[in-house]
């Protein structure tokens, strides 16, 4: 433990972050000079070696060698960082055989991609499982994969040592608990890919903001995870300095390591590089958005039923694809600006696009507060989009709305298609009678007071059970300075029962396959956005009684093997934790695949 | 005066048996000539087990097998070296029956090809080959250091121990091969079969050599390097954790959060082994030979447990891949690939035989698995065999399986004449 001079403490501005080096993108991708670095600003904390955080630990564990690694000291003796990075300038060779390096990297990855996502929906978020700090282990494992696993409250990174070893001890043996450590530099480690880091944290920081989309539901469900997840990674490593310049015409894109040696990781070109043909020579012209390998996809509006996007990663894609359109859009346009006879400066065009893609990623992620609490389909994410950026720019002036419009368009996928009430339009007055403003704000109890006094007004079916999961206070200022204080309350209703039970409830029969004693789980639930005086603004709503909906569901799951001995609905079977990992498989082709 | 030139024979019937050996494959083709001018002849494609069927044992149905032949196959194929394809030939109780057989042909895939080519493919070097002979190594390894019976160590042993080499069983088929009857195909390979089994014609549709196709040797899986560094990561103790008593105590010295992570980090490890082993499940599964097999107007497909990795280069890659379209167009027996899974019958071509112009067209699947298995787990379709894919097949065929045979019924047996359109139709059971 470190001695604090509590005198020393009160004087001075707190420092707010720590700058720590970091690999930009890949240890494959660089220079003449070498691998290429960045130094970001990480959220300050109180570092113990690990380093540890009140969010975060590094833990060196690896389960394949048996072996725990000490932990990183990152710190000088207050508990702030060391007073220079000690990794600034270092080679090449050192940063990728000491484990403390893998260690910040890891860290400050993470830190900086919660904090994405906490400065933009303005609060502290919570992570899905109970605990207050996410574990991060950089070589968990010796294989060719990264996941959050939320049983062990960690993301795993794995790696691969590039040679066989040398000399054995033979034996089994216990743990070993390293003094110090010393890694292959030439080995692949997913911790030091940024995209993979900011993938994976992002499932965890998901699952705290939405933790029943890892309920049995609809193939969108797991599709969101992966395809939000791609999303930040992307828009993260495109916001790095230098990066966006060097990646003109490549980018790195999920967690899943390729087939290939991975130090040959394929940098992809996308959407993001369609630029006009006004755009000066020194800026590729590329079309075509090729996401998965050598796919490319072609939007349609019939996807949905198409076999080949029934698999999440690929489902996925389809949002990934939307946003880089959407992105692209922007940035042509804000290029369009700065165009002068026809060029462009590069190092403002690259400049111009990381801008773009911080703004986009901050109404993605405040979109996600918008989103009803299960039953995630495709137009919920558009509809949450529209209306939350609605709220914070209400006056669309860089096109930012009707860009995301429009590319989610190209799939068919319209706000329309949910339910989405803006409540002020109801010919119904919300009733607000013996209700606490400040109570409201924060307590289960009172939302569900309002619901109860609001029925009708809500549509809501006060015969099933309802319960009122959280209550989230927000505070967020928009780009023009205005500020937006909202509530946000979730609610889910839930219903279970034998085939013919549900049948005589709700009228729903479920598939004819289904045996009879089967224990069926279907669910509803919606969001509610209060304003800053406590109005109910807007309800995103999955009414339980959607017959359609329900036997959607539950077709999709009988037909996908979603049968857990006897019952349906209620979990997906998975081993514990292995969600993440089991998707992140070098698969086979989804298309060809049942 | 010269005796008039001997007419060919004329195929009349083509008979296909489907055996009941649980979660395995073992089929035998009976090609039966007009006026019996001819005796039959036999093709036997895999003979082997991972699970056998309530009630019948693999001596059983080589019991079976000789009665229906005669004494033996004329032609013997092993689709690819997994057990379930390949205990029966030899190690499991059978060598009293089988080794009387006397097949004239034995196909292989070039994968098994002893006499390997000059270039860096052989055991120990740097291609394909090596790479499935290092995986094989460390599987055999890994089969050697997990004792446990339940759980993941279970499932992770059987998966081990499912690829190693029968070793009685590939002297069995190395025997029968000596004096040039051993034929080792990959795609497109010419495969003289006409003069053991008149009237029939065969095409080789996969497995693709690497020069063919680059691809198959891309995989990590596919790598032996990549299983070496395995090999020595299992050489030092990496995957089996040490029991209680072996513990050094140094485990005991943690707490908190290491102690936490120390302790979850058992089950995603093993989980971690399964998919890796799993890999090379699925490279040795794209070893399988791909057969379409012509008998007059007949066309069989049997393919082994082919995966797409091995497919793709006959559906969209070859040259010639339009002409093989054509003929998997017109195929009325579908030997369901890998027992059933999801990823071996590619929907490209199970597409060819929903199109308009082929979809009226009758066809006869023969699937031969065991539920059980490979339960899967819900959600991730890996259940063996995989719902959607019965579902897709029972509408479209007629799909005969040894999982619905009463127990004890050896053999699902179905037949069809040679010439013209005709369908395949159940003999046995009735």
């Amino acid at each position: 433990m470190s001695q604090q001079d509590p005198v020393a403490e009160r004087v001075g501005s707190p420092r707010r972050t720590f700058a720590m080096t970091i690999v930009a993108q890949d240890p494959s991708v660089g220079d003449e000079r070498g691998m290429l670095r960045a130094t970001v600003p990480v959220p300050a904390d109180r570092l113990e070696p690990g380093p540890r955080g009140h969010r975060f630990q590094v833990i060196d564990y690896d389960a394949t060698a048996r072996v725990l690694l000490p932990p990183a000291t990152l710190t000088a003796g207050d508990g702030g960082p060391a007073e220079a990075d000690p990794f600034d300038g270092r080679p090449d060779e050192e940063l990728l055989s000491d484990p403390a390096f893998h260690a910040q990297n890891v860290y400050a990855i993470a830190a900086r991609t919660l904090a994405a996502f906490e400065s933009a929906i303005g609060r502290r978020l919570n992570w899905g499982f109970l605990g207050h700090e996410l574990y991060l282990v950089p070589h968990a494992m010796a294989e060719a994969n990264a996941y959050y696993a939320d049983d062990v409250r960690a993301v795993l990174f794995g790696y691969l040592p590039p040679t066989a070893r040398r000399g054995t001890r033979g034996r089994p043996r216990g743990l070993r608990i390293a003094r110090r450590g010393r890694l292959d530099p030439g080995a692949v480690y997913t911790c030091l890919s940024h995209d993979v880091v900011a993938h994976e944290t992002t499932h965890a920081v998901l699952d705290g903001l939405r933790h029943r989309f890892l309920m049995p539901g609809l193939p969108d469900q797991p599709a969101f995870h992966e395809g939000l997840a791609d999303i930040v990674a992307l828009l993260s490593v495109f916001s790095m300095p230098g990066v966006a310049k060097r990646l003109l015409g490549r980018a790195n894109l999920r967690g899943q390591i390729a087939d290939q040696s991975v130090t040959d990781q394929e940098l992809k070109h996308n959407a993001l590089f369609t630029l006009a043909e006004q755009v000066g020579s020194a800026l590729k012209d590329e079309r075509g958005s090729a996401l998965r390998d050598s796919i490319t996809l072609t939007p349609s509006a019939r996807w949905a039923s198409d076999p080949r996007y029934s698999e999440p990663h690929s489902r996925g894609e389809v949002l990934v694809w939307i946003i880089l359109e959407t992105l692209a859009r922007i940035w042509r346009k804000r290029l369009q600006d700065i165009t002068f006879a026809g060029s462009v400066n590069l190092d403002r065009a690259a400049e111009e696009g990381a801008t773009a893609a911080q703004h986009l990623l901050g109404m993605c992620v405040r979109a996600i507060d918008y989103l009803p609490p299960v039953e995630f389909e495709f137009p919920d994410f558009l509809a949450a989009l529209l209306v939350s950026d609605g709220e914070m720019v209400p006056d669309d002036k860089h096109g930012y709305r009707e860009a995301v419009r429009s590319a989610f368009a190209r799939w068919g996928i319209r706000a329309a298609d949910t339910y989405m009430a803006d409540l002020s339009q109801s010919s119904l007055t919300p009733i607000y009678r013996n209700l606490s403003y400040t109570a409201l704000r924060s307590d289960t109890d009172e939302v569900f007071r309002f619901i109860w006094e609001n029925l009708e007004l809500l549509e809501i079916d006060p015969r099933f059970y309802i319960h009122v999961e959280h209550v989230r206070p927000s505070v967020r200022v928009g780009p023009d300075g205005m500020v937006v204080a909202e509530t946000v309350a979730e609610y889910i209703q839930f219903l279970e029962g034998t085939p013919a039970g549900l049948s005589r409830a709700i009228g729903l029969r479920p598939p004819a396959n289904v045996p009879s004693g089967t224990r069926v789980r279907v669910l509803g639930g919606g969001t509610i956005i209060f304003d800053q005086f406590g109005q109910a603004k807007y309800h995103h709503r999955k009414d339980i009684r959607d017959i359609r909906r329900q036997r959607r569901r539950l077709n999709y799951l009988v037909s996908n093997g979603l049968f857990d001995g006897d019952s349906l609905g209620v979990s997906d079977g998975l081993p514990a934790g292995q969600r993440f990992a089991i998707l992140h498989q070098p698969d086979t082709d989804p298309k060809e695949t049942w | 005066m010269s005796a008039p030139p001997a007419q060919p024979p004329v195929l009349a019937t083509v008979r296909v048996r489907m055996y009941q050996v649980g979660f395995g494959d073992c089929f035998l083709l009976t090609f039966e000539y007009a006026g019996q001018a001819e005796p039959a002849r036999h093709i036997l494609i895999d003979f082997g087990t991972r699970q056998l069927a309530a009630g019948l044992g693999l001596d059983d149905i080589a019991r079976e097998i000789d009665a229906h032949t005669g004494g033996g196959p004329d032609v013997v194929v092993l689709s690819h070296r997994h057990q379930d394809h390949m205990s029966g030939f030899g190690g499991s109780g059978t060598d009293a029956i089988v080794g009387r057989w006397k097949p004239r042909l034995v196909v292989r895939s070039w994968t098994e090809d002893p006499a390997a080519p000059a270039d860096g493919d052989g055991p120990s070097g740097t291609g394909l080959r090596a790479g499935l002979d290092q995986g094989l190594a460390f599987a055999k390894a890994l089969s050697q250091e997990i004792t446990s019976a339940r759980g993941v160590r279970a499932d992770l042993r059987e998966l081990a121990v499912a690829q190693l080499a029968n070793q009685a069983a590939i002297d069995r088929l190395d025997a029968w091969s000596q004096g040039g009857k051993g034929a080792y195909v990959n795609y497109g390979k010419p495969l003289a079969i006409d003069a053991v089994v008149p009237g029939v014609q065969v095409h080789v549709i996969g497995p693709p050599t690497v020069a063919q196709h680059p691809a198959v040797a891309k995989e990590r899986s596919t790598s032996p390097e990549y299983w070496q560094l395995y090999q020595g990561l299992a050489a030092a103790g990496a995957f089996i954790p040490a029991a209680g008593d072996q513990a050094t105590g140094a485990e005991e010295k943690l707490v908190g959060p290491q102690r936490w992570v120390v302790e979850k980090l058992q089950g995603p490890q093993l989980r971690s082994l399964l998919r890796i082993v799993t890999a090379l499940d699925h490279a040795m599964n794209n070893t399988s030979v791909i057969l379409l097999i012509q008998a007059g107007d007949r066309r069989l497909l049997f393919c082994g447990d082919a995966q797409i990795e091995n497919w793709e280069y006959a559906l969209t890659v070859a040259g010639d891949s339009r002409q093989v379209l054509d003929l998997l167009r017109g195929v009325d027996l579908y030997k369901v690939g890998h027992h059933g899974s999801r990823n071996a019958t590619p929907r490209t071509l199970f597409n060819l035989w929903t199109d308009p112009g082929t979809r009226d067209r009758t066809m006869t699947a023969l699937m031969s698995t065991k539920p059980g298995v490979f339960p899967g787990s819900p959600g991730s379709g890996t259940e063996v065999p995989r719902q959607t894919l019965l579902a897709a097949l029972g509408q479209r065929m007629t799909l005969c399986s040894t999982m619905n045979l009463p127990e004890g019924t050896s053999h699902i047996e179905v037949a069809a004449p040679a010439t013209g359109d005709a369908a395949f139709t159940v003999v046995t059971p009735p």
